[in-house]
């Protein structure tokens, strides 16, 4: 007979074994644990508070009708959070959102090659205290356009390689590069503009 | 700097480059000033970023949170299906005659109807989709809530076809 | 062997409904368009009194893509009819021009020209109550667009 108790101390291989064989009150517990960081991923790619939490929703619902499938290849962490991912995406694509506020987002929205790049600043962040840090990264990743954002979050927070980021969002290597490299210049930059506007 | 080799030392930077293709690319930096920096500005860049994700809380209580889940769980559960009742031949045929005479007499006005109006359009200028723009530059927006789309063109800020401000 | 009156009910509303779709076809056949020369700025009077703001509609519109322009005043408005398979053209300024080919089934095919030369074309769905809208920059940091839609 299970116990919450037990539950709290098991470690993830315990709860996700007890939950394939159909315990709900395993998977709340690894609802309880991980939920965060789910949510997290989710809003970091949503940039929308209730979409991340529907999103990171059903991503849970979907980890335990899949639960089956799951061998440990990989943490739970990591293949929930690719399942998360992966309604982000699906979402994203769904959505294609219009948000372009000015002439330079909608040049990011298109994706392409973008053509006025910042000038160079060496170290965007000096002197900047952490806490103060997440959040002008937080405000920056808010400005990057969907495109730009899903690919610098996959290969920056998810470590991602190019080839998976690729296979992952449907488009070639090329295009990877391409939207993370203007993505990490853009960042710099509106870090940058933000410090210089204190 | 090419863009080529821009991208080329961030592939550096991310360690996605064959050795060969690695060792060019120190030595680029080495070299060049300008490649210098801007190795420098992405390295900053991704240090500044690393762990920025982490720290966020879900807004929801824990309870909350599980029983929005539970639900949905048990909702998309399979149901047993009830036992088909067994029905007569008589009551099975009278069952499909209905829509099947029904399904005939539409697939007959359908054709006479789709005979006359089918169109000889392109078949790529389907419903709500953007198939074809002349400008290459060209940027398409959809918003689909309000039935609005918008075809940003590359076409330069000249006195062409700018609104004027006098009547033309 | 009796039929039940449910069964002949909906078979007959099923029949009606395809010949009230085969009449709203016909009448699809043949398109009533505006095209409109809008100019979008910042400011909030335009210099020519002659410029009106486009009507709530459009703008409600052009307001869901967010762009930075806060307004919108019509430069100049055309209505014209386009029979199926067939382009009628509209002059919207001295340099600008949309051409208009409708393509059945509630698809156009819009050309802009501006001095005569062909800028932009596109094909596109364009059921009632919708707007497609074509723009680029202008001077001033301003941008002018091209709006199209079916009348009533």
């Amino acid at each position: 007979m299970s116990s919450e108790t037990n539950f709290s101390s098991a470690d993830d291989q315990t709860l996700v074994r007890a939950a394939q064989s159909g315990d709900m009150m395993a998977f709340e517990e690894l609802v309880a644990r991980h939920r965060d960081k789910i949510y997290g991923r989710a809003f970091s790619m949503m940039r929308n508070e209730e979409e991340a939490i529907d999103l990171s929703q059903e991503a849970w619902v979907k980890a335990w009708q899949r639960l089956a499938q799951f061998h440990g290849e990989s943490s739970f962490a990591t293949w929930l959070t690719r399942i998360t991912i992966n309604l982000c995406l699906d979402q994203l694509r769904r959505q294609k959102r219009v948000r372009a506020e000015s002439i330079e987002e909608m040049d990011e929205e298109s994706g392409g090659v973008e053509r006025q790049m910042p000038v160079v600043t060496v170290n965007p962040t000096e002197r900047l205290e952490r806490g103060e840090l997440r959040q002008r990264i937080d405000v920056a990743l808010g400005k990057l356009s969907d495109d730009h954002r899903t690919v610098l979050v996959l290969h920056e927070f998810e470590e991602m390689e190019y080839k998976e980021i690729a296979k992952a969002i449907g488009c070639s290597i090329g295009t990877v590069m391409s939207r993370l490299f203007y993505a990490r210049r853009k960042m710099a930059s509106l870090l940058a503009d933000l410090k210089q506007m204190d | 700097m090419t863009t080529e080799q821009q991208l080329k030392l961030q592939a550096f930077l991310d360690g996605e480059l064959p050795e060969g293709e690695a060792r060019d690319v120190a030595a680029l930096i080495a070299r060049d000033p300008e490649a210098a920096k801007l190795h420098a500005e992405l390295k900053n860049t991704r240090q500044a970023l690393k762990g920025a994700d982490a720290g966020m809380t879900l807004p929801e209580s824990r309870e909350f949170f599980w029983s929005k889940i539970k639900r949905e769980i048990e909702r998309a559960a399979p149901v047993a299906e009830p036992e088909p009742e067994p029905v007569s031949v008589f009551v099975t045929l009278r069952r499909l005659f209905v829509p099947l005479s029904a399904v005939a007499a539409l697939v007959i006005i359908g054709v006479i109807a789709t005979k006359q109006f089918n169109s000889t359009a392109d078949a790529a200028a389907t419903q709500g989709t953007v198939t074809e723009l002349a400008d290459a530059g060209a940027v398409t927006y959809h918003n689909y809530e309000t039935g609005t789309t918008l075809v940003w063109l590359s076409y330069p800020a000249d006195d062409s076809t700018q609104p004027k401000t006098t009547v033309q | 062997m009796k039929i039940k009156p449910v069964s002949t009910r909906w078979f007959w509303l099923l029949v009606m409904l395809l010949c009230l779709g085969a009449t709203a076809a016909t009448a699809r056949a043949e398109m009533k368009l505006e095209a409109q020369l809008i100019w979008g700025t910042s400011d909030d009077v335009t210099a020519d009194p002659l410029h009106k703001p486009v009507d709530a509609d459009v703008a409600a519109k052009l307001k869901s893509l967010h762009l930075q322009w806060k307004n919108f005043f019509v430069v100049e408005s055309k209505q014209f009819t386009v029979a199926k398979d067939d382009t009628q053209s509209a002059k919207l300024s001295k340099d600008c021009e949309v051409k208009v080919k409708n393509l059945g089934h509630g698809d156009v095919e819009m050309t802009i020209l501006g001095r005569g030369k062909e800028i932009g074309k596109i094909k596109q769905s364009l059921p009632k109550g919708e707007l497609l809208v074509t723009g680029g920059n202008a001077e001033n940091s301003t941008a002018w667009f091209v709006a199209l839609k079916q009348l009533e």
